[in-house]
């Protein structure tokens, strides 16, 4: 007897679709997993059977061979659970094949029959061919997400079963499941008192999308301007918001419903490298860089990071995504983030005021070291942070609030839009040379800058932009000003510069 | 007593001249731990530095007065060291190794000894140069001060020690970062005619190591058209104590010292009380109140130091006609600056408080970004003010230009 369910596997953030064939026969019995299973998903051996028995279905004492095609790609997870066991079921005879017909089905198994959830959800629902899928209750919203198929979410085997035995096919109908995530608050701007320069530098940041570094001593509030930048993008558009969903899916991460509005992810300078682009396992599991994507990665203590992790980013940062090799799969993870990084310049919290500061000229040199030129480079906005004057912290005025820095964010990512871009950062040469034509005054400075060496060819296109986004969140239109010109330049700081200290 | 060196140095050293002799005993020295500049002194004075080198290397230290008496202010461990070095060490490399061209090596008491140390209460007994020892026969002057200068402190150095340079003083400083630095390329930068650099540059290693390696260029120059001068044996890094022992030399080959910048406790305060000792003249180049890298300078003005505005004070201070110089240096006067507008003039009032950055001064003036952007980089064009990283600092012109 012969059955063959389909299910699927997740390696990236993508679904594959495994079918699931079982051979009941006569031999000796026992029950054989066959098509590049990993150790996990061996285990299933156990589970199936400890499941089956616990729903009150007698075991079939026969020689079963479970294959799981196609067998040239491992399988990792517990995820074929499920299909396996259905797929039993209708090998033996307990089930009538008609009644499977047209049906796939994720989910773990535990001993007692329960169907518990799997990461990955959406993207499996998605690489199934059939249109119903059986999906653990619990992760019956995420599956749902999946348009175009109709999700029977399921907590048990047995109720499984109970439905599958009619030809009717009665599925339990349970209440939508609360989702146990926490919403994620984003604390205002209002909030931060004396630091205008850099709410608009993070305002900026947002509507260009800029990579930003922020540099400054300990206790400047780089931390807290940072966790703030949420806040003033806008909701994720479909598709984004869809790979965005896929992409938290696939690492196990509760999502609660699509998720609309952009990540913060904030990885630890512990992080290693596999841990922030992804790969590692056989499963390919999406690193920080894309649970960010679409959101914003923020990597505090950037001159932490070891500098090969910070290489890694390099690449991804450039094309949006990330290809991640081993010798038998690749994976393509999507990686479109916002880039924004804080460092301390020096341990004693002048950072190289000249005049002031009271490092060691070596130390400060040391942690410049540490970061590579290319890296700095990507940061469009490397503005200086400082301590804001006690008088501004002590009943100074509130800032420009969130809401309305994200209105006028929003205006100027529209401008970039009929720029034919998502916003300006992505403009290419060609288009920028179109988007933002320069004033005579506009023009001399940048020469001037070019001249005397303060200004790479490289970071000319740079400066345009950011002064084209500067030019659209103040709602001007036409040539750009020296202004502007002057404020891009002047929120690119040079880190590897002197600080202070004559060469 | 020379029976007990191993033989091949033995003959080496045999053939060797006794002024020789001598120097090599005095580089070996210089080269033991724990025997610092003063002991140095007594040993080859009081000694000999023949007897006090062959003493130490034959474990025979006890013999020697000056080494006995300061090996009692030390751990025990470094009489250790001190006697596996000598015992190990070959002097007549280590002569060898001085003897290179250009370079000069002078004891104490000989007649080649630069005459304004040969005076020194605590001169050294051995004095490494490279370079025209002429220099020291001109009037000279000491320009020092701290190592995170300001860009208008770095900028008056460097155009004091021009000035200085043309009306024919010789600057010595000590090669460090800031005005160190600044001062010795405004001495260099003043070629006279074929005639040697009046750049003195005392260093605190020897003097084929280049410390701080972002000097190279600058020691380079110095070594080869102006004077260094070290009391470090060649091949020897800079310890942190040779630093205060450097400044000591730089006050005794100074006819005045003045201090640029400094904090209140800065090593530019050592070489000041080593002036002080030696009777000679300190001046201070007064700085706004309240900038950190003008306090100690100022508080050296309240102290009764001489005020140093500009190299004619420093050159009425040392008795040189000040009109001995050329013409100004700038031939061509600077272009007539526009009119400063109400936002660069709100931003110079920042930056001459204290150096900011570009959100500090958004903050302080209460103008936008793009409105301090422009004003700054107006100003920064015009020269009056420069920026370092992050920094934006008011320049000597944007300071005098007010």
């Amino acid at each position: 007897m012969l059955a063959s369910i389909p299910s699927a596997i997740v390696i990236g953030v993508d679904g594959i679709p495994v079918t699931v064939e079982v051979h009941v026969g006569n031999g000796i019995p026992g029950l054989t997993i066959v098509g590049l299973p990993d150790a996990s998903c061996r285990e299933a051996r156990d589970r199936v059977r400890a499941a089956v028995m616990a729903a009150g279905i007698t075991w079939p004492n026969r020689k079963i061979t479970i294959n799981l095609a196609p067998s040239d790609t491992r399988k990792v997870g517990s995820g074929l659970d499920l299909a396996m066991a259905v797929g039993v079921l209708v090998a033996c005879g307990e089930l009538k094949a008609d009644n499977v017909a047209g049906l796939a089905f994720v989910g773990e198994l535990g001993l007692d029959g329960t169907v518990r959830p799997v990461p990955g959800v959406v993207p499996r629902v998605d690489a199934v061919a059939e249109d119903h899928v059986v999906v653990p209750w619990r992760s019956s919203a995420d599956a749902a997400l999946v348009s175009g198929r109709t999700v029977h979410g399921v907590r048990t085997l047995r109720e499984v079963f109970d439905a599958l035995a009619q030809e009717s096919r009665l599925w339990p109908l349970h209440p939508v499941p609360e989702p146990d995530v926490v919403e994620q608050v984003v604390a205002d701007l209002a909030d931060v008192r004396g630091q205008d320069a850099l709410c608009d530098a993070l305002e900026l940041s947002a509507a260009g999308g800029h990579h930003l570094l922020m540099i400054g001593p300990p206790g400047a509030g780089k931390t807290m301007l940072a966790s703030r930048l949420p806040g003033l993008l806008p909701d994720l558009d479909a598709r984004t918001a869809m790979e965005t969903s896929r992409v938290h899916s696939a690492a196990g991460l509760t999502l609660g419903g699509l998720v609309t509005r952009p990540p913060f992810r904030a990885p630890h300078h512990s992080t290693t490298m596999v841990a922030l682009v992804g790969g590692g396992s056989e499963s390919m599991r999406p690193g920080e860089v894309s649970l960010a994507s679409g959101g914003v990665l923020f990597l505090d203590e950037l001159g932490e990071f070891p500098p090969a992790v910070l290489d890694a980013l390099r690449q991804p940062l450039e094309e949006g995504v990330i290809r991640v090799s081993r010798a038998r799969f690749s994976a393509v993870l999507p990686a479109r983030v916002l880039m924004v990084a804080a460092m301390n310049p020096c341990p004693c919290g002048e950072a190289g005021r000249p005049g002031a500061c009271r490092c060691p000229d070596g130390l400060l040199a040391r942690y410049r070291r540490r970061l590579s030129g290319p890296l700095l480079d990507r940061f469009d906005l490397r503005v200086h942070v400082d301590r804001p004057a006690v008088a501004a912290l002590l009943g100074g005025e509130p800032g420009t609030p969130t809401a309305q820095r994200a209105e006028r964010v929003l205006l100027a990512r529209e401008r970039a839009r009929e720029r034919g871009v998502e916003v300006n950062s992505q403009l290419g040469g060609a288009q920028l040379e179109e988007a933002a034509p320069l004033h005579i005054d506009a023009e001399n400075l940048l020469k001037g800058a070019l001249t005397s060496g303060r200004l790479s060819a490289r970071g000319l296109s740079r400066i345009r932009r950011v002064a084209l986004t500067l030019a659209d969140l103040g709602g001007h239109r036409g040539p750009l000003l020296a202004p502007q010109i002057a404020a891009a330049m002047a929120l690119r700081v040079d880190v590897t510069g002197t600080n202070g200290i004559a060469a | 007593m020379s029976g007990d060196l191993p033989g091949a140095t033995d003959a080496a050293f045999r053939r060797l001249s006794p002024a020789e002799r001598t120097a090599a005993c005095l580089v070996g020295l210089a080269h033991l731990p724990g025997l610092g500049p003063a002991t140095l002194r007594r040993c080859h004075l009081e000694h000999g530095a023949e007897e006090s080198w062959f003493d130490i290397a034959s474990g025979h230290h006890r013999r020697v007065v000056p080494v006995v008496e300061q090996l009692a202010r030390m751990k025990p461990a470094v009489t250790d060291k001190m006697l596996k070095e000598a015992s190990t060490r070959d002097v007549v490399a280590d002569l060898r190794r001085q003897q290179q061209p250009g370079w000069g090596l002078h004891v104490l008491g000989t007649r080649a000894y630069p005459e304004r140390l040969a005076r020194d209460p605590d001169a050294p007994a051995v004095l490494f140069t490279c370079g025209d020892l002429g220099l020291l026969s001109r009037p000279t002057v000491g320009i020092v001060g701290t190592r995170n200068a300001t860009l208008a402190g770095r900028q008056l150095a460097e155009s004091m020690a021009a000035e200085l340079a043309r009306a024919g003083v010789a600057v010595v400083s000590g090669l460090a970062l800031g005005i160190d630095g600044a001062s010795h390329r405004g001495a260099i930068g003043i070629a006279a005619d074929a005639g040697p650099v009046a750049a003195v540059g005392v260093v605190a290693s020897g003097l084929d190591v280049v410390y701080p390696r972002r000097h190279l260029d600058l020691h380079r120059r110095v070594a080869s058209s102006g004077l260094m001068v070290s009391e470090t044996p060649a091949g020897v890094r800079p310890d942190a104590w040779r630093f205060p022992a450097r400044n000591r030399l730089i006050a005794g080959l100074s006819d005045a010292v003045v201090v640029v910048e400094s904090r209140i406790a800065g090593g530019s305060m050592h070489t000041v009380d080593e002036a002080l000792i030696r009777g000679v003249p300190v001046m201070a180049v007064p700085g706004p109140p309240g900038a950190p890298a003008s306090q100690g300078t100022n508080q050296l003005l309240f102290d009764g130091a001489n005020l140093a505005r500009n190299a004619a004070d420093v050159l009425l201070a040392i008795g040189v006609d000040p009109h001995l110089g050329a013409a100004p240096p700038h031939g061509s006067a600077p272009p007539e600056a526009p009119e400063p507008t109400p936002a660069e003039l709100s931003v110079l009032d920042v930056l001459e408080a204290t150096p900011s950055s570009l959100a500090e001064v958004v903050a302080a003036t209460g103008r936008t970004v793009e409105e301090v952007a422009h004003a700054l980089s107006t100003l920064e064009i015009a020269g009056r003010i420069g920026r370092s990283g992050a920094w934006y600092e008011v320049s000597a012109a944007g300071r005098s230009g007010r």
